[in-house]
Formats: structure tokens, C-alpha cells, sequence
């Protein structure tokens, strides 16, 4: 049987990684791709979590789906933002307002 | 077969699932070409559902599979293909040394104080940490959630669907709003649709902006 602590660390290592996609960079599509990352490892956290207590076994399968299916309308929206966002600054660029402001 | 430990073989399967899962992540973010880098989040989503095997939680790993693989990675890679400015790896700027040192200062320090703490937790004391053998009991899972929390999932689906009404509505008034401009500019009915002059001015832009850097 595998420990729960590894699957908390290996969720933890994702989120980190995600986070830091967030942070560090520019490019719109990177940065969902970092959120979606970050979203993977909280669901193995939540999958592991409510496997190995019961009390919570429906309660994380279930969250799991809802957060799954939230995940997707989220990207939808992310995904025409980004699209109005091209159109207005011609990039996705995160940095280019700031740029076009001159500051 | 004799000497065959199948918790040996599931700890070697879950370390190399995690090993691919956080390479690809980290392929996903850090690779130059973006399609390259939208192909490795979809294979890294179809790993992450690996785990949920492993977790004996397979209707999840499905959901994951028709969600993250076939769904977000689409919709990622498509958000891609329509943008081609987003395609040549040339325009797209990175952040300086400095920025990406402090963020990988910050995400390791997050990383390794959650770890530390998830290594450190009784997790044998705050629940019992014998593994459950209820893994497939997708009726009960179904009762649950339709019978009682029927009114949350109703819920969370109104919301989602009032995000994607959301989502198609602004792009609609942003698309209704520009076109208007172009109509008013020119004076009579536009010769070509919005996007098809987008996607040209964005072709001429990277073309002008590679003769500036040769």
C-alpha cells in the first residue's frame, strides 16, 4: 500500500510547480496551463485524502467531479478572455499594457 | 509468481507515474514551442489519471480522461491554433532572470513547508488510516450525489452554464462592437469579417517585427 504521505507530497510538488508557472510567467496560455497544473494536484490531494478515510469517501469522489467540471467552464472562460485580450492589445502578453502605457 | 510483492510493484508504478507527471509539467511550462507545450499538459492530464487508478477510483479517472485530455488540452491547443501570433515561439517574451529566480525561490519555499507538513502530520491519529476496500461502489457514490446532494449539483451545473452563457456572450458584444467600428469606418458593409482581418494584421505584425530583429 502506498502512504498517503506520498501522494500529499507529489500533490504538493504539482502545486508548487503550477504555482511558479503562475508567477514567473508572461504568456497567457502558459499561465493557465500552470492553474490547470495547480488544480491536478489538489484533486490527487482530495482523491487521496478521501480514499484513505472513510468518513470522507463520497464527499472527495463527489467534490471531485463537481471541481472537475468547474475546472472546465473555468478554462472555457479563461480561453475567451484571453481571446478579447488578443484583440485589444493584438498579444497575450501579460506585460503588454504596461508597456503600451509606457511605464 | 513466487516472490512477486504487489505493494513493491505499486510503489515502482506510482514513482514512475509521478516522475512522468512532473516532467511533462514541467515540459508543459518551460518548453519553447507553446503547441509542444499544450501537447505535453494533455499527456501529463492523461498520467494524472494513472493515479486515480491507483487510487481505485476509476470513474474519476475516466472523468479525467474525457475532461482534462479530451476537453482543457483541446480547448488549450485550439486557443493556440486560432492565435497566431501565440504560435511563433519568437514573439513570446520570458521573464527576466531575476523574476524567475524569486518565483522559484517562492514555489520551492510553498513546496517544501506543505511537504514537510504533510510528512510531519499524524495522519494515523486524525483518521484511521487503514485503507478501505469500497473502491467501485459507483451506486453508492451515484446515491450519494443525486439523492442527497441532488440540489448542489443542480447548482454547480446552473453555475457552470451561466459561465459558458457568460463566455459566449462577451464574445459576441466584443465581436458586435468592433465589427460596428469597422462598419462606421468604411462607411457601408465590411468586405471581410473581423477575424479574418485579425489574423491577417497579425501575420503582417510578426513579419514586420522579424524584418526589425534580422
Amino acid at each position: 500500500m502506498i502512504p498517503l504521505t506520498w501522494y500529499l507530497v507529489l500533490s504538493f510538488m504539482m502545486i508548487g510547480l503550477g504555482g511558479y508557472g503562475m508567477m514567473v510567467k508572461r504568456n497567457l496560455i502558459r499561465i493557465l496551463i500552470g492553474a490547470e497544473i495547480m488544480g491536478n494536484g489538489a484533486n490527487i490531494a482530495l482523491v487521496a485524502i478521501s480514499l484513505y478515510n472513510p468518513v470522507f469517501y463520497f464527499t472527495g469522489q463527489g467534490l471531485i467531479m463537481l471541481v472537475i467540471s468547474v475546472s472546465a467552464a473555468h478554462t472555457a472562460l479563461a480561453l475567451v478572455l484571453m481571446l478579447m485580450y488578443n484583440r485589444r492589445y493584438n498579444s497575450v502578453d501579460l506585460g503588454k499594457p504596461i508597456e503600451m502605457e509606457g511605464r | 509468481m513466487q516472490g512477486f510483492d504487489p505493494a513493491l510493484f505499486e510503489q515502482i508504478e506510482f514513482l514512475f507515474l509521478a516522475g512522468m507527471v512532473l516532467v511533462l509539467a514541467y515540459l508543459a511550462l518551460e518548453h519553447k514551442e507553446i503547441v509542444y507545450a499544450a501537447f505535453f499538459f494533455g499527456f501529463m492530464a492523461s498520467f494524472v489519471a494513472g493515479f486515480f487508478l491507483l487510487l481505485e477510483a476509476p470513474f474519476i479517472a475516466g472523468m479525467q480522461i474525457a475532461v482534462y485530455t479530451g476537453g482543457i488540452s483541446a480547448l488549450i491547443i485550439f486557443a493556440v491554433l486560432i492565435l497566431p501570433r501565440v504560435q511563433d515561439s519568437t514573439l513570446e517574451k520570458f521573464a527576466s532572470a531575476r523574476v524567475r529566480h524569486i518565483g522559484l525561490l517562492i514555489s520551492a519555499v510553498v513546496t517544501v513547508l506543505t511537504g514537510f507538513l504533510a510528512i510531519i502530520f499524524p495522519w494515523a491519529e486524525s483518521f484511521n488510516e487503514a485503507f478501505v476496500s469500497i473502491s467501485q461502489d459507483l451506486n453508492g457514490l451515484a446515491l450519494w450525489l443525486w439523492s442527497e446532494n441532488g440540489i448542489y449539483v443542480q447548482m454547480v451545473a446552473l453555475i457552470i452554464l451561466t459561465a459558458l452563457v457568460g463566455a459566449i456572450a462577451l464574445l459576441k458584444i466584443d465581436k458586435a462592437e468592433q465589427l460596428g467600428v469597422i462598419i462606421g469606418a468604411s462607411g457601408g458593409e465590411a468586405s471581410s469579417t473581423k477575424d479574418e482581418r485579425t489574423i491577417a494584421d497579425d501575420v503582417r505584425t510578426i513579419d514586420e517585427s522579424k524584418e526589425v530583429d534580422a
